[in-house]
């Protein structure tokens, strides 16, 4: 058989062959391979894109989580600074009511003093008078017999005392 | 290691003295070997399917003609032997005319004459095309039925190769080149692939189910390129025939006498005329560089005795060598095949969305009061 001239046979089987072999294959084999070959390069590039976008995520995490962790160390900081300060400012506050208490105190005191001293010398006034008059009876008793003269004198001679 | 190839060259060559022997004894009862005659029997065609170790004996294939008085069935075992078969009233032999052109075809005894019927026979190159398409469909529905039963698990083994050929070509050949179209051309393109690998593998066994010259031959090969042919034109684009008939060029080249058109149609002809060869000289000198190796044994044999059994160890060697060659050419052709056919129906699926863009530009210049320059050649 000649190798150049194609022989009507063969090309009508072969005709009959292929369109029988992409008949089967178009009807049961490719749809199913082809679909699970594309949908499984999409799950593939699905997954790395998700990995990468997880990946970035954990980055930015990260970084969000030092940026809440500083933020605390500086609020931390900032509540002791405050404390401190209140503190100090309690004891100041403490130490001035305790001056005023104290002043407070000290003024009663003296007030009572004053009084004390009004009434102890109320006090011996009354007695010096007592006294001076028993001194005074007792010498008017000796030096004068009627009573009425003498309480005058006494009298006269205490308030030029006073007056004094 | 050295020493194993060592121990088997030396057995080859201890094998090639007897089995020279036993041949010379053949040799002498038929005679002159005739190499060209035993190559171009082995590359064509034939009625029946030869066995190994038996010149004679063949296994016999359907032969179904319709001669000049209808359809006749009979089996190719009454006829290859050069005898004559004799049907109802028709008289059938294997022509040994060199002269019509019909040696080794089967002819009608009409009126004293022969001549050919018309021959759709299951020839050997024939049922190899039988075995080879339910080869290639029996590895691609199991393909198909792993995935439709594991869904994304990956195939192992056999499986994991075929599959690793689909995405190959499909992910390699046919996205890269038709991009959103792959899904409509690629069943057409993995079926040529798979089909011409199939047959260049099953050509490479020598013995029965294998050994047809199948996309060494001519017939085979043009289906093929005009099925691309025909996919290529009936799905082609306004665009692909508007660049045949009109193309853009300087008026002077279409009209009044149409050079280019013609340049064009005449390329679209060439296209699947190159397919053709190309796959069928690629195949063919592989397994005709194996056959005349085998040769050279006999034919040295012939000459002297100690000069056929050093040939016999090279030339197997040198067959061995380039058998596996043939393996790599065997995917190398299927898959520059797929890869023209995809370019080539690529070429025909163009729109004018870049042309559209680039008269926009045009116009754009043209506004701003620069020449616009037109260079419709350099696009093509």
């Amino acid at each position: 058989m000649e190798l150049f001239t194609p022989d009507f046979g063969l090309i009508f089987w072969m005709f009959v062959a292929f369109g029988v072999l992409f008949f089967v294959l178009w009807k049961w084999a490719w749809p199913v391979v082809l679909k699970t070959v594309d949908s499984r390069a999409d799950l593939i590039d699905k997954g790395v894109e998700y990995a990468q976008s997880a990946k970035d995520q954990l980055d930015h995490a990260r970084e969000s989580a030092q940026a809440v962790l500083d933020d605390a160390r500086k609020q931390q900081a900032d509540i002791l600074r405050e404390a401190d300060k209140l503190k100090t400012q309690i004891v100041e506050q403490a130490r001035s009511a305790a001056q005023i208490e104290a002043q407070k105190v000290m003024d009663s005191a003296k007030m009572q003093i004053e009084q004390q001293q009004k009434e102890a010398q109320l006090q011996f006034r009354n007695q010096v008078s007592e006294f001076a008059l028993r001194i005074a009876s007792k010498v008017v008793k000796n030096e004068m017999k009627d009573q009425k003269a003498q309480t005058q004198l006494v009298n006269s001679m205490l308030d030029e005392i006073e007056s004094k | 290691m050295t020493r194993y190839i060592c121990i088997l060259i030396l057995s080859l060559f201890m094998s090639a003295v007897p089995s020279y022997a036993s041949d010379t004894a053949d040799g002498s009862e038929q005679g002159k070997i005739n190499p060209k005659e035993i190559i171009f029997e082995h590359l064509g065609d034939g009625y029946g399917w030869e066995v190994p170790f038996n010149h004679h004996k063949r296994i016999p294939l359907p032969i179904i003609v319709f001669g000049s008085d209808g359809l006749h069935i009979f089996s190719s075992a009454r006829v290859t032997d050069g005898q004559v078969y004799k049907d109802g009233d028709a008289t059938f032999l294997i022509s040994k005319d060199e002269a019509s052109g019909n040696r080794g075809k089967l002819v009608e005894i009409v009126n004293g004459k022969e001549e050919r019927p018309l021959d759709i026979s299951i020839t050997k190159n024939v049922c190899a095309l039988f075995i080879a398409v339910i080869f290639v469909a029996s590895l691609l529905l199991w393909l198909a039925r792993h995935h439709k039963a594991s869904g994304f698990k990956a195939p192992r083994k056999g499986l994991g190769a075929i599959e690793a050929l689909v995405t190959f070509i499909y992910d390699g050949v046919i996205k890269s080149t038709l991009h959103d179209k792959a899904r409509k051309f690629a069943p057409y393109l993995l079926t040529v692939f798979f089909f011409i690998l199939g047959m260049n593998l099953l050509g490479l066994i020598v013995v029965f189910p294998g050994g047809a010259n199948l996309t060494g031959n001519i017939a085979v090969t043009l289906v093929l390129a005009i099925l691309t042919f025909l996919v290529t034109n009936i799905w082609g684009t306004k665009h692909y025939w508007k660049e045949i008939f009109w193309p853009d060029v300087p008026m002077w080249l279409k009209f009044p006498l149409p050079i280019m058109p013609v340049i064009e149609i005449f390329g679209m002809f060439t296209k699947p005329a190159a397919l053709t060869v190309r796959l069928f000289a690629n195949m063919m000198g592989g397994h005709m560089i194996v056959l005349v190796l085998t040769l050279l044994i006999f034919i040295f044999a012939a000459v002297n005795p100690v000069a056929g059994g050093a040939t016999t160890v090279v030339s197997v060697l040198f067959s061995i060598f380039m058998l596996l060659i043939d393996v790599l050419v065997s995917f190398i052709q299927a898959y520059v095949f797929t890869m023209l056919s995809t370019i080539f129906i690529a070429l025909a699926q163009q729109h004018e969305e870049h042309k559209k863009e680039e008269k926009k530009e045009e116009k754009e210049e043209a506004q701003a009061g620069q020449p616009a320059v037109a260079q419709p050649a350099a696009v093509r």
